[in-house]
Protein backbone atom coordinates (compact mmCIF):
# COMPACT_ATOMS: atom_id res chain seq x y z
CA UNK A 1 0.00 0.00 0.00
CA UNK A 2 3.06 2.29 0.12
CA UNK A 3 4.74 0.77 -2.90
CA UNK A 4 5.02 3.53 -5.45
CA UNK A 5 4.34 7.18 -6.09
CA UNK A 6 0.62 6.55 -6.73
CA UNK A 7 0.11 4.95 -3.30
CA UNK A 8 2.21 7.53 -1.49
CA UNK A 9 0.40 10.45 -3.17
CA UNK A 10 -2.95 9.02 -2.08
CA UNK A 11 -1.76 8.58 1.51
CA UNK A 12 -0.37 12.10 1.52
CA UNK A 13 -3.66 13.56 0.23
CA UNK A 14 -5.64 11.44 2.68
CA UNK A 15 -3.59 12.71 5.62
CA UNK A 16 -4.02 16.31 4.45
CA UNK A 17 -7.79 15.93 4.13
CA UNK A 18 -8.16 14.32 7.57
CA UNK A 19 -6.23 17.24 9.12
CA UNK A 20 -8.38 19.74 7.18
CA UNK A 21 -11.58 18.03 8.33
CA UNK A 22 -10.37 17.98 11.93
CA UNK A 23 -9.57 21.72 11.73
CA UNK A 24 -12.92 22.49 10.11
CA UNK A 25 -14.85 20.58 12.76
CA UNK A 26 -13.09 21.81 15.84
CA UNK A 27 -11.29 25.11 15.14
CA UNK A 28 -12.98 27.02 12.32
CA UNK A 29 -15.42 29.81 13.22
CA UNK A 30 -19.05 28.77 12.56
CA UNK A 31 -20.71 30.65 9.74
CA UNK A 32 -23.90 32.31 10.97
CA UNK A 33 -25.90 31.55 7.82
CA UNK A 34 -25.09 27.83 8.18
CA UNK A 35 -26.39 27.82 11.73
CA UNK A 36 -29.69 29.38 10.67
CA UNK A 37 -30.19 26.84 7.92
CA UNK A 38 -29.34 23.88 10.09
CA UNK A 39 -31.09 24.73 13.32
CA UNK A 40 -34.06 22.48 12.70
CA UNK A 41 -34.44 21.71 16.39
CA UNK A 42 -34.97 25.37 17.29
CA UNK A 43 -37.55 25.67 14.51
CA UNK A 44 -39.48 22.71 15.90
CA UNK A 45 -39.40 24.07 19.45
CA UNK A 46 -40.68 27.44 18.23
CA UNK A 47 -43.41 25.77 16.18
CA UNK A 48 -44.54 23.78 19.20
CA UNK A 49 -44.55 26.80 21.53
CA UNK A 50 -46.46 28.83 18.94
CA UNK A 51 -48.95 26.01 18.50
CA UNK A 52 -49.62 25.78 22.22
CA UNK A 53 -50.00 29.55 22.56
CA UNK A 54 -52.36 29.60 19.58
CA UNK A 55 -54.51 26.77 20.95
CA UNK A 56 -54.74 28.26 24.43
CA UNK A 57 -55.69 31.64 23.03
CA UNK A 58 -58.14 30.33 20.41
CA UNK A 59 -59.97 27.97 22.74
CA UNK A 60 -59.91 30.33 25.77
CA UNK A 61 -63.58 31.39 25.25
CA UNK A 62 -64.64 27.72 25.46
CA UNK A 63 -62.68 27.23 28.66
CA UNK A 64 -64.14 30.43 30.13
CA UNK A 65 -67.73 29.39 29.36
CA UNK A 66 -67.08 25.95 30.83
CA UNK A 67 -65.53 27.48 33.96
CA UNK A 68 -68.64 29.65 34.35
CA UNK A 69 -70.73 26.47 34.27
CA UNK A 70 -72.26 27.26 30.87
CA UNK A 71 -71.40 23.93 29.22
CA UNK A 72 -74.04 24.08 26.46
CA UNK A 73 -72.73 27.46 25.29
CA UNK A 74 -69.18 26.13 25.53
CA UNK A 75 -70.09 23.20 23.26
CA UNK A 76 -71.70 25.60 20.76
CA UNK A 77 -68.59 27.78 20.76
CA UNK A 78 -66.49 24.66 20.25
CA UNK A 79 -68.56 23.71 17.20
CA UNK A 80 -68.10 27.19 15.81
CA UNK A 81 -64.34 26.93 16.22
CA UNK A 82 -64.29 23.46 14.70
CA UNK A 83 -65.71 24.87 11.50
CA UNK A 84 -62.61 27.08 11.27
CA UNK A 85 -60.12 24.44 12.42
CA UNK A 86 -61.50 20.96 11.65
CA UNK A 87 -59.66 17.90 12.93
CA UNK A 88 -57.94 19.72 15.77
CA UNK A 89 -57.13 17.39 18.68
CA UNK A 90 -57.48 20.15 21.27
CA UNK A 91 -61.14 20.59 20.35
CA UNK A 92 -61.78 16.86 20.71
CA UNK A 93 -60.19 16.83 24.17
CA UNK A 94 -62.22 19.85 25.28
CA UNK A 95 -65.39 18.24 23.92
CA UNK A 96 -64.57 15.06 25.85
CA UNK A 97 -64.15 17.02 29.04
CA UNK A 98 -67.42 18.93 28.55
CA UNK A 99 -69.43 15.81 27.65
CA UNK A 100 -68.14 13.96 30.70
CA UNK A 101 -69.14 16.88 32.90
CA UNK A 102 -72.61 16.65 31.35
CA UNK A 103 -72.76 12.95 32.16
CA UNK A 104 -72.46 11.73 28.55
CA UNK A 105 -69.86 9.09 29.47
CA UNK A 106 -69.65 7.03 26.27
CA UNK A 107 -69.56 10.13 24.03
CA UNK A 108 -67.02 11.84 26.29
CA UNK A 109 -64.68 8.85 26.19
CA UNK A 110 -65.04 8.64 22.40
CA UNK A 111 -64.06 12.32 22.11
CA UNK A 112 -60.98 11.73 24.29
CA UNK A 113 -59.98 8.75 22.13
CA UNK A 114 -60.33 10.85 18.99
CA UNK A 115 -58.18 13.61 20.51
CA UNK A 116 -55.43 11.19 21.61
CA UNK A 117 -55.42 9.50 18.21
CA UNK A 118 -55.13 12.90 16.52
CA UNK A 119 -52.26 13.95 18.77
CA UNK A 120 -50.47 11.64 21.20
CA UNK A 121 -49.23 14.62 23.23
CA UNK A 122 -52.54 14.66 25.13
CA UNK A 123 -51.78 11.35 26.83
CA UNK A 124 -48.24 12.40 27.68
CA UNK A 125 -47.33 13.47 31.20
CA UNK A 126 -44.41 15.55 29.86
CA UNK A 127 -46.37 17.57 27.33
CA UNK A 128 -47.63 21.05 28.16
CA UNK A 129 -50.95 20.08 26.60
CA UNK A 130 -50.97 16.69 28.35
CA UNK A 131 -54.09 15.43 30.11
CA UNK A 132 -52.37 12.38 31.56
CA UNK A 133 -53.75 12.76 35.07
CA UNK A 134 -57.27 13.50 33.85
CA UNK A 135 -57.32 10.51 31.47
CA UNK A 136 -55.84 8.21 34.13
CA UNK A 137 -58.60 9.22 36.53
CA UNK A 138 -61.19 8.69 33.79
CA UNK A 139 -59.95 5.17 33.02
CA UNK A 140 -59.73 4.20 36.69
CA UNK A 141 -63.21 5.48 37.44
CA UNK A 142 -65.09 4.37 34.33
CA UNK A 143 -63.51 1.05 33.32
CA UNK A 144 -65.12 -1.03 36.11
CA UNK A 145 -68.48 0.69 35.61
CA UNK A 146 -68.48 0.17 31.85
CA UNK A 147 -67.55 -3.50 32.30
CA UNK A 148 -70.60 -3.94 34.52
CA UNK A 149 -72.79 -2.18 31.93
CA UNK A 150 -71.51 -4.45 29.17
CA UNK A 151 -72.12 -7.52 31.33
CA UNK A 152 -75.67 -6.37 31.96
CA UNK A 153 -76.37 -5.57 28.29
CA UNK A 154 -73.85 -7.52 26.20
CA UNK A 155 -75.52 -6.49 22.94
CA UNK A 156 -75.36 -2.76 23.61
CA UNK A 157 -73.33 -1.25 20.82
CA UNK A 158 -72.78 1.99 22.73
CA UNK A 159 -71.26 0.34 25.79
CA UNK A 160 -69.23 -2.17 23.80
CA UNK A 161 -67.71 0.70 21.84
CA UNK A 162 -67.10 2.61 25.08
CA UNK A 163 -65.33 -0.44 26.51
CA UNK A 164 -63.08 -0.72 23.45
CA UNK A 165 -62.37 3.00 23.66
CA UNK A 166 -61.45 2.88 27.31
CA UNK A 167 -59.17 -0.11 26.65
CA UNK A 168 -57.46 2.00 24.00
CA UNK A 169 -56.88 4.81 26.52
CA UNK A 170 -55.62 2.27 29.06
CA UNK A 171 -53.18 0.88 26.52
CA UNK A 172 -51.90 4.36 25.65
CA UNK A 173 -51.48 5.20 29.34
CA UNK A 174 -49.41 2.02 29.75
CA UNK A 175 -46.83 3.57 27.40
CA UNK A 176 -44.75 1.47 25.04
CA UNK A 177 -43.48 2.28 21.60
CA UNK A 178 -45.88 4.16 19.33
CA UNK B 1 -27.17 -35.73 26.23
CA UNK B 2 -23.68 -35.57 27.77
CA UNK B 3 -22.33 -34.04 24.56
CA UNK B 4 -25.13 -31.49 24.72
CA UNK B 5 -24.23 -30.54 28.28
CA UNK B 6 -20.48 -30.34 27.68
CA UNK B 7 -20.72 -28.42 24.39
CA UNK B 8 -19.20 -24.98 25.00
CA UNK B 9 -21.09 -23.42 22.09
CA UNK B 10 -24.47 -24.47 23.46
CA UNK B 11 -23.67 -22.84 26.79
CA UNK B 12 -22.50 -19.71 25.01
CA UNK B 13 -25.83 -19.58 23.16
CA UNK B 14 -27.76 -20.14 26.40
CA UNK B 15 -25.82 -17.38 28.19
CA UNK B 16 -26.39 -15.02 25.23
CA UNK B 17 -30.12 -15.71 25.26
CA UNK B 18 -30.25 -15.27 29.03
CA UNK B 19 -28.40 -11.96 28.91
CA UNK B 20 -30.59 -10.71 26.05
CA UNK B 21 -33.78 -11.61 27.94
CA UNK B 22 -32.58 -10.12 31.22
CA UNK B 23 -31.38 -6.82 29.79
CA UNK B 24 -34.31 -6.66 27.37
CA UNK B 25 -36.52 -6.23 30.42
CA UNK B 26 -34.06 -4.23 32.51
CA UNK B 27 -33.52 -1.56 29.84
CA UNK B 28 -37.26 -0.86 29.92
CA UNK B 29 -37.09 -0.81 33.72
CA UNK B 30 -34.24 1.71 33.49
CA UNK B 31 -36.09 4.06 31.17
CA UNK B 32 -36.75 2.65 27.69
CA UNK B 33 -40.45 2.45 26.69
CA UNK B 34 -42.49 -0.33 28.29
CA UNK B 35 -41.90 -3.75 26.67
CA UNK B 36 -39.34 -2.07 24.37
CA UNK B 37 -36.15 -2.58 26.33
CA UNK B 38 -34.77 -3.98 23.11
CA UNK B 39 -36.66 -3.57 19.85
CA UNK B 40 -34.69 -3.21 16.65
CA UNK B 41 -37.58 -1.80 14.61
CA UNK B 42 -38.58 0.76 17.27
CA UNK B 43 -34.94 1.82 17.69
CA UNK B 44 -34.54 2.21 13.93
CA UNK B 45 -37.72 4.32 13.75
CA UNK B 46 -36.36 6.55 16.53
CA UNK B 47 -32.98 6.80 14.78
CA UNK B 48 -34.57 7.63 11.42
CA UNK B 49 -36.60 10.35 13.15
CA UNK B 50 -33.53 11.83 14.81
CA UNK B 51 -31.83 11.98 11.40
CA UNK B 52 -34.83 13.86 10.00
CA UNK B 53 -36.09 10.97 7.86
CA UNK B 54 -39.62 11.27 9.23
CA UNK B 55 -41.61 14.10 10.81
CA UNK B 56 -43.06 12.39 13.91
CA UNK B 57 -41.77 14.57 16.73
CA UNK B 58 -42.55 11.85 19.28
CA UNK B 59 -40.26 9.28 17.62
CA UNK B 60 -36.88 11.03 17.36
CA UNK B 61 -33.89 9.76 19.32
CA UNK B 62 -30.53 8.29 18.36
CA UNK B 63 -30.76 5.03 20.28
CA UNK B 64 -27.24 4.06 21.43
CA UNK B 65 -28.20 0.39 21.50
CA UNK B 66 -27.97 0.09 17.69
CA UNK B 67 -24.32 1.26 17.41
CA UNK B 68 -23.65 -0.83 20.52
CA UNK B 69 -24.86 -4.05 18.91
CA UNK B 70 -22.93 -3.41 15.69
CA UNK B 71 -19.70 -2.19 17.28
CA UNK B 72 -19.77 -4.95 19.91
CA UNK B 73 -20.14 -7.52 17.15
CA UNK B 74 -17.36 -5.85 15.17
CA UNK B 75 -14.97 -5.84 18.15
CA UNK B 76 -15.74 -9.48 18.83
CA UNK B 77 -15.25 -10.43 15.17
CA UNK B 78 -11.93 -8.55 15.03
CA UNK B 79 -10.63 -10.23 18.19
CA UNK B 80 -11.79 -13.62 16.97
CA UNK B 81 -10.25 -12.94 13.52
CA UNK B 82 -13.69 -13.40 11.96
CA UNK B 83 -14.12 -9.90 10.59
CA UNK B 84 -14.17 -10.23 6.84
CA UNK B 85 -15.69 -8.06 4.15
CA UNK B 86 -18.03 -10.41 2.35
CA UNK B 87 -21.20 -10.02 0.29
CA UNK B 88 -22.17 -8.82 -3.14
CA UNK B 89 -25.12 -11.11 -3.81
CA UNK B 90 -28.47 -9.55 -4.73
CA UNK B 91 -27.86 -6.21 -2.98
CA UNK B 92 -31.04 -4.47 -4.15
CA UNK B 93 -33.12 -7.46 -3.17
CA UNK B 94 -31.55 -7.33 0.29
CA UNK B 95 -32.21 -3.60 0.59
CA UNK B 96 -35.87 -4.16 -0.25
CA UNK B 97 -36.00 -7.10 2.16
CA UNK B 98 -34.82 -4.77 4.91
CA UNK B 99 -37.55 -2.34 3.98
CA UNK B 100 -40.28 -4.99 4.16
CA UNK B 101 -38.86 -6.43 7.39
CA UNK B 102 -39.51 -3.02 8.92
CA UNK B 103 -43.02 -2.92 7.44
CA UNK B 104 -43.87 -6.28 9.01
CA UNK B 105 -42.37 -5.34 12.36
CA UNK B 106 -44.07 -1.97 12.60
CA UNK B 107 -47.48 -3.36 11.65
CA UNK B 108 -47.11 -5.83 14.52
CA UNK B 109 -45.44 -3.11 16.68
CA UNK B 110 -42.10 -4.74 17.36
CA UNK B 111 -39.35 -6.96 16.04
CA UNK B 112 -39.13 -10.68 16.95
CA UNK B 113 -37.12 -9.84 20.10
CA UNK B 114 -39.85 -7.48 21.25
CA UNK B 115 -42.47 -10.09 20.40
CA UNK B 116 -40.90 -12.37 23.02
CA UNK B 117 -40.38 -9.51 25.48
CA UNK B 118 -44.06 -8.59 25.15
CA UNK B 119 -45.07 -12.23 25.56
CA UNK B 120 -42.91 -12.73 28.64
CA UNK B 121 -44.33 -9.55 30.19
CA UNK B 122 -47.79 -11.09 29.99
CA UNK B 123 -49.08 -9.37 26.83
CA UNK B 124 -51.60 -11.82 25.42
CA UNK B 125 -52.19 -9.82 22.23
CA UNK B 126 -48.97 -11.18 20.75
CA UNK B 127 -50.20 -14.74 20.17
CA UNK B 128 -51.39 -14.01 16.66
CA UNK B 129 -48.01 -12.42 15.86
CA UNK B 130 -46.16 -15.42 17.28
CA UNK B 131 -48.31 -17.74 15.20
CA UNK B 132 -47.59 -15.61 12.12
CA UNK B 133 -43.85 -15.71 12.84
CA UNK B 134 -43.90 -19.51 13.19
CA UNK B 135 -45.94 -19.97 10.00
CA UNK B 136 -43.64 -17.60 8.10
CA UNK B 137 -40.54 -19.44 9.30
CA UNK B 138 -42.22 -22.75 8.50
CA UNK B 139 -43.04 -21.70 4.93
CA UNK B 140 -39.55 -20.30 4.39
CA UNK B 141 -37.95 -23.45 5.78
CA UNK B 142 -40.05 -25.51 3.39
CA UNK B 143 -38.82 -23.14 0.68
CA UNK B 144 -35.20 -23.76 1.65
CA UNK B 145 -35.67 -27.50 1.35
CA UNK B 146 -37.36 -26.97 -2.03
CA UNK B 147 -34.44 -25.09 -3.50
CA UNK B 148 -35.19 -21.44 -2.68
CA UNK B 149 -31.70 -20.15 -2.16
CA UNK B 150 -30.23 -16.68 -2.12
CA UNK B 151 -26.51 -16.94 -2.74
CA UNK B 152 -24.24 -16.28 0.17
CA UNK B 153 -21.82 -13.45 -0.49
CA UNK B 154 -18.18 -14.00 -1.27
CA UNK B 155 -15.12 -12.37 0.24
CA UNK B 156 -14.74 -8.92 -1.26
CA UNK B 157 -11.87 -6.56 -1.83
CA UNK B 158 -11.96 -2.94 -0.72
CA UNK B 159 -12.87 -3.21 2.95
CA UNK B 160 -16.51 -2.19 2.39
CA UNK B 161 -17.49 -4.20 5.45
CA UNK B 162 -16.40 -1.39 7.76
CA UNK B 163 -18.76 1.16 6.21
CA UNK B 164 -21.96 0.23 8.07
CA UNK B 165 -20.15 -0.03 11.44
CA UNK B 166 -18.55 3.35 10.69
CA UNK B 167 -21.94 4.84 9.86
CA UNK B 168 -23.33 3.70 13.20
CA UNK B 169 -20.19 4.91 14.98
CA UNK B 170 -20.95 8.27 13.39
CA UNK B 171 -24.53 8.09 14.75
CA UNK B 172 -23.07 7.43 18.19
CA UNK B 173 -20.84 10.49 17.88
CA UNK B 174 -23.88 12.55 16.84
CA UNK B 175 -25.66 11.38 19.99
CA UNK B 176 -22.88 12.75 22.16
CA UNK B 177 -22.12 15.92 20.12
CA UNK B 178 -25.83 16.70 19.48
CA UNK B 179 -25.47 19.03 16.49
CA UNK B 180 -28.46 21.25 15.72
CA UNK B 181 -29.63 19.20 12.74
CA UNK B 182 -30.18 16.08 14.85
CA UNK B 183 -33.63 15.94 16.43
CA UNK B 184 -34.48 14.65 19.89
CA UNK B 185 -38.06 14.19 21.08
CA UNK B 186 -39.01 15.87 24.32
CA UNK B 187 -42.18 13.82 24.67
CA UNK B 188 -43.57 10.54 23.43
CA UNK B 189 -41.89 7.16 23.47
CA UNK B 190 -38.61 8.45 22.02
CA UNK B 191 -38.20 10.74 25.02
CA UNK B 192 -38.13 7.63 27.21
CA UNK B 193 -34.70 6.08 27.38
CA UNK B 194 -32.35 4.37 29.77
CA UNK B 195 -29.13 6.28 30.66
CA UNK B 196 -27.01 6.50 27.51
CA UNK B 197 -23.88 4.85 28.90
CA UNK B 198 -25.80 1.97 30.44
CA UNK B 199 -27.63 1.36 27.14
CA UNK B 200 -24.38 1.50 25.23
CA UNK B 201 -22.48 -0.85 27.55
CA UNK B 202 -25.34 -3.36 27.62
CA UNK B 203 -25.60 -3.26 23.82
CA UNK B 204 -21.85 -3.73 23.39
CA UNK B 205 -21.98 -6.79 25.66
CA UNK B 206 -24.96 -8.22 23.78
CA UNK B 207 -23.28 -7.47 20.45
CA UNK B 208 -20.16 -9.41 21.53
CA UNK B 209 -22.17 -12.38 22.80
CA UNK B 210 -24.46 -12.44 19.78
CA UNK B 211 -21.48 -12.44 17.42
CA UNK B 212 -19.80 -15.32 19.27
CA UNK B 213 -22.97 -17.36 19.64
CA UNK B 214 -24.72 -16.44 16.33
CA UNK B 215 -27.89 -15.91 18.37
CA UNK B 216 -30.95 -15.16 16.26
CA UNK B 217 -34.64 -15.45 17.07
CA UNK B 218 -35.82 -16.62 13.66
CA UNK B 219 -32.69 -18.76 13.26
CA UNK B 220 -33.59 -20.54 16.51
CA UNK B 221 -37.10 -21.34 15.29
CA UNK B 222 -35.86 -22.28 11.81
CA UNK B 223 -33.37 -24.73 13.35
CA UNK B 224 -36.13 -26.12 15.53
CA UNK B 225 -38.11 -26.93 12.36
CA UNK B 226 -35.06 -28.36 10.62
CA UNK B 227 -33.26 -30.37 13.31
CA UNK B 228 -35.61 -30.40 16.28
CA UNK B 229 -34.62 -29.93 19.89
CA UNK B 230 -30.94 -30.59 19.19
CA UNK B 231 -30.73 -27.04 17.78
CA UNK B 232 -28.48 -24.99 20.13
CA UNK B 233 -30.10 -21.69 19.09
CA UNK B 234 -33.48 -22.97 20.22
CA UNK B 235 -32.11 -23.45 23.75
CA UNK B 236 -30.78 -19.90 23.59
CA UNK B 237 -34.31 -18.74 22.82
CA UNK B 238 -35.66 -20.81 25.73
CA UNK B 239 -33.04 -19.19 28.01
CA UNK B 240 -34.06 -15.75 26.75
CA UNK B 241 -37.74 -16.41 27.44
CA UNK B 242 -37.09 -17.80 30.93
CA UNK B 243 -34.72 -14.95 31.84
CA UNK B 244 -37.20 -12.36 30.59
CA UNK B 245 -40.10 -13.91 32.54
CA UNK B 246 -38.07 -14.03 35.76
CA UNK B 247 -36.78 -10.46 35.32
CA UNK B 248 -40.28 -9.19 34.47
CA UNK B 249 -41.64 -10.79 37.64
CA UNK B 250 -38.79 -9.41 39.76
CA UNK B 251 -39.12 -5.88 38.40
CA UNK B 252 -42.89 -5.90 38.67
CA UNK B 253 -43.39 -5.34 34.95
CA UNK B 254 -45.25 -8.62 34.41
CA UNK B 255 -48.92 -8.04 33.83
CA UNK B 256 -50.86 -10.91 32.34
CA UNK B 257 -53.76 -9.84 30.19
CA UNK B 258 -55.21 -8.90 26.86
CA UNK B 259 -56.25 -5.33 27.59
CA UNK B 260 -54.34 -2.20 28.50
CA UNK B 261 -51.01 -3.56 27.29
CA UNK B 262 -48.45 -0.95 26.18
CA UNK B 263 -47.84 -0.61 22.44
CA UNK B 264 -50.34 -3.30 21.48
CA UNK B 265 -53.40 -3.48 19.24
CA UNK B 266 -56.21 -5.91 18.56
CA UNK B 267 -55.90 -6.23 14.78
CA UNK B 268 -54.96 -9.87 15.21
CA UNK B 269 -55.09 -10.77 11.53
CA UNK B 270 -52.67 -7.99 10.62
CA UNK B 271 -50.36 -8.86 13.52
CA UNK B 272 -50.33 -12.37 12.12
CA UNK B 273 -49.66 -11.15 8.57
CA UNK B 274 -46.95 -8.70 9.66
CA UNK B 275 -45.03 -11.34 11.56
CA UNK B 276 -45.62 -13.88 8.80
CA UNK B 277 -43.78 -11.49 6.52
CA UNK B 278 -40.97 -10.99 9.04
CA UNK B 279 -40.49 -14.72 9.70
CA UNK B 280 -40.53 -15.62 6.04
CA UNK B 281 -38.21 -12.83 4.98
CA UNK B 282 -35.78 -13.36 7.86
CA UNK B 283 -35.19 -17.00 6.99
CA UNK B 284 -34.63 -16.17 3.33
CA UNK B 285 -31.99 -13.54 4.11
CA UNK B 286 -30.34 -15.47 6.92
CA UNK B 287 -31.49 -13.81 10.12
CA UNK B 288 -33.88 -11.60 12.05
CA UNK B 289 -33.37 -7.80 12.18
CA UNK B 290 -31.08 -8.18 15.22
CA UNK B 291 -28.94 -10.82 13.49
CA UNK B 292 -28.63 -8.55 10.43
CA UNK B 293 -27.11 -5.84 12.65
CA UNK B 294 -24.66 -8.32 14.16
CA UNK B 295 -23.68 -9.68 10.74
CA UNK B 296 -23.20 -6.13 9.45
CA UNK B 297 -20.78 -5.68 12.35
CA UNK B 298 -18.83 -8.73 11.14
CA UNK B 299 -18.24 -7.10 7.76
CA UNK B 300 -21.14 -8.73 5.91
CA UNK B 301 -22.11 -6.13 3.32
CA UNK B 302 -25.25 -8.09 2.35
CA UNK B 303 -26.49 -7.71 5.93
CA UNK B 304 -25.32 -4.08 5.71
CA UNK B 305 -27.68 -3.58 2.76
CA UNK B 306 -30.53 -5.07 4.83
CA UNK B 307 -29.68 -2.66 7.66
CA UNK B 308 -29.73 0.30 5.27
CA UNK B 309 -33.06 -0.94 3.86
CA UNK B 310 -34.44 -1.18 7.39
CA UNK B 311 -33.26 2.34 8.21
CA UNK B 312 -34.88 3.70 5.05
CA UNK B 313 -38.02 1.71 5.82
CA UNK B 314 -38.05 3.13 9.35
CA UNK B 315 -38.34 6.63 7.90
CA UNK B 316 -40.95 5.68 5.32
CA UNK B 317 -43.27 3.69 7.63
CA UNK B 318 -43.63 6.74 9.84
CA UNK B 319 -43.91 9.28 7.02
CA UNK B 320 -46.47 7.25 5.09
CA UNK B 321 -48.55 6.21 8.11
CA UNK B 322 -47.71 2.53 7.59
CA UNK B 323 -46.77 1.71 11.16
CA UNK B 324 -49.49 0.54 13.52
CA UNK B 325 -50.51 2.22 16.77
CA UNK B 326 -52.54 1.09 19.76
CA UNK B 327 -55.57 2.13 17.67
CA UNK B 328 -54.76 -0.58 15.12
CA UNK B 329 -53.25 -1.00 11.67
CA UNK B 330 -53.83 1.77 9.14
CA UNK B 331 -55.06 1.18 5.62
CA UNK B 332 -51.56 1.96 4.31
CA UNK B 333 -50.07 -0.54 6.77
CA UNK B 334 -52.41 -3.24 5.48
CA UNK B 335 -51.52 -2.44 1.87
CA UNK B 336 -47.78 -2.43 2.66
CA UNK B 337 -47.96 -5.87 4.32
CA UNK B 338 -49.76 -7.33 1.33
CA UNK B 339 -47.19 -5.80 -1.03
CA UNK B 340 -44.45 -7.27 1.19
CA UNK B 341 -46.02 -10.72 0.98
CA UNK B 342 -46.25 -10.38 -2.81
CA UNK B 343 -42.54 -9.42 -2.80
CA UNK B 344 -41.51 -12.42 -0.72
CA UNK B 345 -43.61 -14.83 -2.80
CA UNK B 346 -42.12 -13.50 -6.02
CA UNK B 347 -38.67 -13.77 -4.50
CA UNK B 348 -39.25 -17.40 -3.60
CA UNK B 349 -40.23 -18.12 -7.19
CA UNK B 350 -37.35 -16.19 -8.75
CA UNK B 351 -34.63 -17.46 -6.43
CA UNK B 352 -35.63 -21.11 -6.61
CA UNK B 353 -33.02 -23.43 -8.06
CA UNK B 354 -34.79 -26.02 -10.16
CA UNK B 355 -33.34 -29.28 -11.35
CA UNK B 356 -32.73 -29.16 -15.09
CA UNK B 357 -34.44 -31.90 -17.07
Amino acid sequence: MFRDFFDRAHWFALGGLVIALFYLLFFSPVDGSTVRKQDKRLELVLQEKARIAFLLETYAPVEELAAAGNRAAALLKLEELERDFPGEAHASILRGSLLLEQGAIAEGIAAYVLGVRQNGDYIDARSLLGRHREITALVEAELPLIKVRVEKSPNSRTWNEALNNIYYLQSRLAGGCE
Amino acid sequence: MRRFLTDRHIWLVIVSGGILGTFGVLLAFWGNPEHSGICISCFLENTAGALGLHPDTRMQYLRPELPGFILGAMASALVGKEFKTRGGKAPIFRFMSGFFLLVGCTVFIGCPIKLFLRLTAGDMTVWSGLLGLLVGIGIATRGLTSGVYIDRGETQRGGGGVLVPLLFLFFLLLLFVRPAFILFSERGSAAQHAPVLISLLVALLIGVLAQRSRFCITGALRDLFLIGFRAPLFWGLVAMVLAAVVTSLLTGSFRLGLYGQPGAHFDMFWSFAGMLLVGWMSVLIGGCPFRQLVKAGEGDTDAGMVVLGMLTGAGIVQSWNISATAAGVSFYGQVAVLVGLIFVLTTSLLFRERATA
